[in-house]
């Protein structure tokens, strides 16, 4: 979790943010040995699915590369127990919605990323977990 | 004539007496149940501190590296028995954690459902709120973890009951030291872990919790660990709760997990 906030990321300290504050409930279930906690990815696609269901949320989403080739990710939340708390429920992405996400990558080289941050094609986030506050850096 | 009106009088007295007394054995036998019903319904009493409410653990920022997954940062010191335990548990957490985690609770492997109860004290460990609700004689804990529910009795005898047979979640009395709710726990299993990184426990395991409430918003769960077939010696570590006074407890069903598991498996995992 601290390892993310390294200089690689240095650009991305908004993330490393969330990444700590996030770090609890988005690991909640499966662990957090299985993503790649030092390379986080950044995706913008089409989202073709999304499961609000236990206990990970799941979103299928559909990228394109540089080449114009489609590619399907998988992107696994946080417990919707908590997503709840913050706005979400099962209607709150349809398909088709235009989305950009961060996340870690798995392990085993699969299209599945553990979701760190989210945003609307208007680069409007949508809040995972509580508002920063002072002192939770 | 007199005679009859004697017997008559005294009969007459006698059958007043029996019904009055029928009536003041249903009258108090009503009382009781009453009583009874009342007792279980009325709040705690005046002299314990109310603990009710949803409580967030809301651990310092130099603590949330390892409160994700313990209420100890370290690894206290084992028995031979103890050590050789631990170093065959699988954990999905913590400084050991592995994907191909079998954890009975969060298992990695995409297989398991992990349904099994977390045992006591590892059910504080995981990231979701509970719930304190207190009636007068009983503090009650619902977790929103899967839903697991402890009934701490607080107004019977300091003492377990004998030849406890062994179960995820022990057997727990309470008591109020001032201010303090004193929780002692012991007739575990020894198939849990008591944090989610695989510290082991045996079927010796002797939990006590400290619980306080400093300030109205927090809450503080003091741990302390006796298990002398697999530490060396006694070992405590505390977690601390903020208050979420707006939060209901939501569902969170385990048996979800196949559904997930099977969408992962016809997505991305194959």
């Amino acid at each position: 979790m601290i390892s993310i906030m390294g200089n690689k990321l240095h650009s991305y300290y908004r993330v490393g943010i969330c990444l700590l504050l996030l770090s609890a409930p988005a690991f909640a279930h499966h662990g957090g040995a299985a993503y790649d906690q030092d390379h986080p990815l950044t995706l913008t696609g089409t989202v073709k699915d999304f499961h609000f269901i236990q206990p990970h949320p799941l979103i299928a989403l559909e990228v394109k590369d540089a080449q114009g080739a489609t590619s399907e990710w998988s992107v696994e939340m946080t417990a919707p127990n908590h997503l709840v708390r913050y706005g979400w429920n099962g209607k709150k992405l349809k398909a088709g919605d235009q989305i950009t996400v961060v996340g870690l990558p798995s392990k085993n080289g699969l299209k599945i990323l553990n979701l760190r941050k989210i945003s609307w094609a208007t680069g409007e986030l949508i809040p995972l977990g509580p508002p920063l506050v002072s002192g939770q850096e | 004539m007199l005679r009859k009106q004697i017997v008559g009088l005294i009969f007459s007295l006698a059958m007043l007496l029996a019904f009055s007394v029928g009536l003041r054995a249903q009258t108090t036998d009503s009382a009781k149940k009453a009583a009874a019903d009342q007792a279980m319904i009325k709040p705690a009493a005046a002299h314990a501190p109310d603990f009710s409410g949803v409580w967030e653990m809301h651990m310092p920022a130099s603590a949330r590296k390892w409160a994700i997954y313990s209420f100890v940062p370290g690894i206290p010191e084992m028995t031979p028995w103890g050590k050789a335990l631990y170093e065959t548990t699988k954990p999905s957490w913590g400084p050991r954690a592995v994907t191909d985690s079998t954890d009975l609770v969060n298992p990695t492997n995409g297989n398991d459902v992990g349904c099994f109860p977390t045992g006591v004290p590892r059910i504080y460990t995981h990231p979701f709120p509970f719930e304190i609700v207190q009636t007068s004689g009983r503090v009650i804990e619902l977790f929103e973890f899967n839903h697991f529910v402890r009934q701490i009795y607080t107004d019977g005898p300091h003492k377990h009951a004998e030849d406890l047979d062994p179960t995820w979640m022990g057997d727990s009395i309470g008591w109020w030291e001032g201010d303090t709710l004193v929780i002692d726990s012991v007739g575990f299993n020894d198939k849990t872990w008591v944090d989610r990184a695989g510290l082991p426990h045996s079927d010796q395991l002797h939990v006590i919790e400290r619980i306080s409430r400093p300030k109205h918003d927090t809450l503080v769960v003091h741990i302390t660990i006796d298990d002398p077939k697999t530490y060396t010696k006694t070992w405590d570590g505390e977690l601390i709760y903020q208050l979420e006074p707006t939060w209901k407890l939501t569902e969170m069903i385990c048996e979800d997990n196949v559904t997930f598991n099977q969408l992962k498996k016809e997505g991305k995992e194959q």
